[in-house]
């Protein structure tokens, strides 16, 4: 079964800011906070009236990562905006992405599996591959997709993860920008109760 | 893909109307009887017109509605001076001619996930919109078009528009000072929009500039050019798989003396835009003019690729992959 080298994975690079955007939206979760700030600080320096059109988003992480929000907040972001949890964040940036305008850029940073659910609003927004850039840090944990009952399980570290429907299914590379998830597929279909070695791959 | 001018499509000249002074509107329908190719919105046809002295190939965007396909139509301006082709169509073509057309190509296709669409059209660039709009009636999603011409008797489809969208159409007119204000509307856009234009070159670079410097990626800037291929001096260029050489006259462009030669070239925009009838050069004495939009400033300084759709060259020795 092909789990690995499936071009739907992802591919993240490091943030760079794009000087031909007229308005910068960054969105972040807990270690995304760093990235953020040397974005911020690269697009002060290059281009410094850019920061009057910069927004944050931003999920605080105090126990993992204490001072980001002052950090990103010292950058001289002209709105930085706070939230306890992602639900808050994606319905508050939805709501601005209805008021923005073209000229927009949105960068992101942080775990793969928030920043799936930010790529899902770039989509609906009909966002391209030139206006979307994302760095990945923190963990790799996934959200995985189980194709037979269609569950969704978070944080999903190992390569064979147990459905809430009972089927052991093995995590491939496969992903699904619609989903925001890897796809879960059932690894002992054919031989019940054969199943590979359970081990943590993604941390 | 295969080469899509390989087998045409024969049809008759159904009705002809002169819209304005220069402009003529040609309606086809097909010789066999029953229905034409399907196509979307910004296709166009190329349209073989065989002259007395050569063979023209224009392109010409369908204006006619995407769902109704018992019939084409396409718009004519007349160009002055002509190469050969509007005039053709103008003073050659009447009521009942038969006339090959090759099967619709879109090179300017709407973006089916958008937000909201604007669509500027300057003089004859209204074409392709015409057949868009029948398309954007479809759907849910959010349309504008303005439409610049020079005066209102210039404005081949000014009152048909104007009727049929009263909501969603404005018009300008240079004779009445108006025109549209490009960077006000491009700096208003809600995310997700995008834009299309097809015009005069001026109108073009135009709106590209105005996006650019306004923060809009490419991805979201459509444009269409419909200028024919530019003169030049004559040249020779030599075939080397077909073993011949071509001379290409100074208002005929490379493409055309390849075919004339009977060398069955790739084309599908002959514009200088899609790319298809990419051509190596294999050897080179002297320089190419490029005049297309599709390779990159490397590539045309490289000087080992040439579009012969619109580019020519001015050399003692050009030898080619055909």
């Amino acid at each position: 079964m092909l789990i690995t080298g499936i071009r739907s994975k992802p591919v993240y690079a490091p943030l760079q800011p794009d000087l031909g955007g007229r308005y910068h939206y960054m969105v972040g979760h807990g270690v995304g906070a760093t990235p953020l700030v040397r974005l911020l600080g690269e697009l002060r320096q290059a281009l410094p009236a850019a920061m009057a059109r910069t927004r944050a988003w931003y999920v605080t992480d105090p126990a993992a990562t204490p001072g980001s929000a002052e950090a990103l907040k010292a950058t001289g972001i002209a709105e930085l905006r706070t939230f306890g949890a992602s639900d808050g964040l994606l319905a508050d940036l939805t709501a601005a992405m209805r008021q923005a305008l073209m000229g927009s850029r949105l960068y992101v940073a942080g775990p793969e599996s928030f920043m799936g659910l930010v790529m899902r609003i770039a989509d609906e927004f009909n966002l391209k591959k030139d206006e979307v850039r994302a760095e990945e840090c923190g963990t790799l944990a996934r959200r995985v997709h189980c194709i037979h009952c269609r569950a969704s399980i978070e944080n999903v570290r190992t390569n064979i993860v147990e459905c809430a429907c009972g089927r052991w299914l093995v995590v491939r590379d496969h992903y699904s920008r619609r989903l925001a998830a890897y796809m879960g597929v059932m690894v002992d279909a054919e031989a019940p109760g054969e199943r590979p070695e359970i081990k943590e791959v993604f941390l | 893909m295969s080469q899509s001018h390989a087998d045409t499509i024969r049809v008759r000249v159904a009705a002809i109307e002169q819209v304005t002074p220069q402009i003529r509107h040609f309606t086809f329908v097909p010789l066999d009887g029953g229905e034409l190719p399907a196509f979307s919105g910004g296709s166009h046809v190329i349209v073989v017109m065989r002259g007395a002295q050569r063979v023209y190939r224009n392109p010409y965007s369908l204006m006619s509605s995407p769902q109704e396909l018992d019939n084409y139509q396409i718009s004519v301006l007349r160009v002055d001076p002509s190469r050969g082709g509007s005039a053709f169509m103008h003073e050659q073509v009447r009521v009942g001619s038969e006339l090959e057309i090759a099967h619709p190509v879109n090179l300017f296709p709407l973006e089916k996930l958008a937000r909201k669409h604007l669509l500027l059209a300057g003089g004859i660039g209204i074409t392709p919109f015409m057949a868009q709009l029948h398309d954007l009636r479809l759907t849910h999603v959010p349309y504008e078009l303005h439409y610049a011409t020079r005066s209102p008797s210039h404005g081949a489809y000014g009152e048909l528009i104007g009727r049929a969208e009263p909501q969603r159409a404005r018009l300008y007119h240079d004779s009445d000072n108006r025109f549209i204000d490009i960077e006000g509307l491009l700096s208003q856009q809600p995310l997700g929009t995008h834009v299309y234009v097809c015009g005069p070159a001026g109108m073009i670079t135009r709106v590209l500039e105005s996006a650019r410097a306004l923060g809009w990626p490419d991805s979201h800037v459509h444009y269409e050019k419909f200028s024919p291929p530019p003169t030049g001096e004559a040249f020779e260029a030599y075939l080397e798989r077909s073993g011949i050489s071509v001379h290409v006259n100074p208002d005929q462009s490379l493409l055309e003396a390849i075919e004339a030669a009977g060398v069955d070239a790739p084309y599908l925009c002959r514009g200088g835009v899609c790319g298809f009838c990419r051509t190596d050069v294999v050897a080179l004495e002297g320089e190419l003019v490029h005049n297309d939009h599709f390779l990159s400033a490397d590539e045309k300084a490289s000087g080992k690729a040439i579009m012969p759709c619109v580019s020519r060259a001015r050399c003692r020795k050009l030898v080619l992959n055909l």
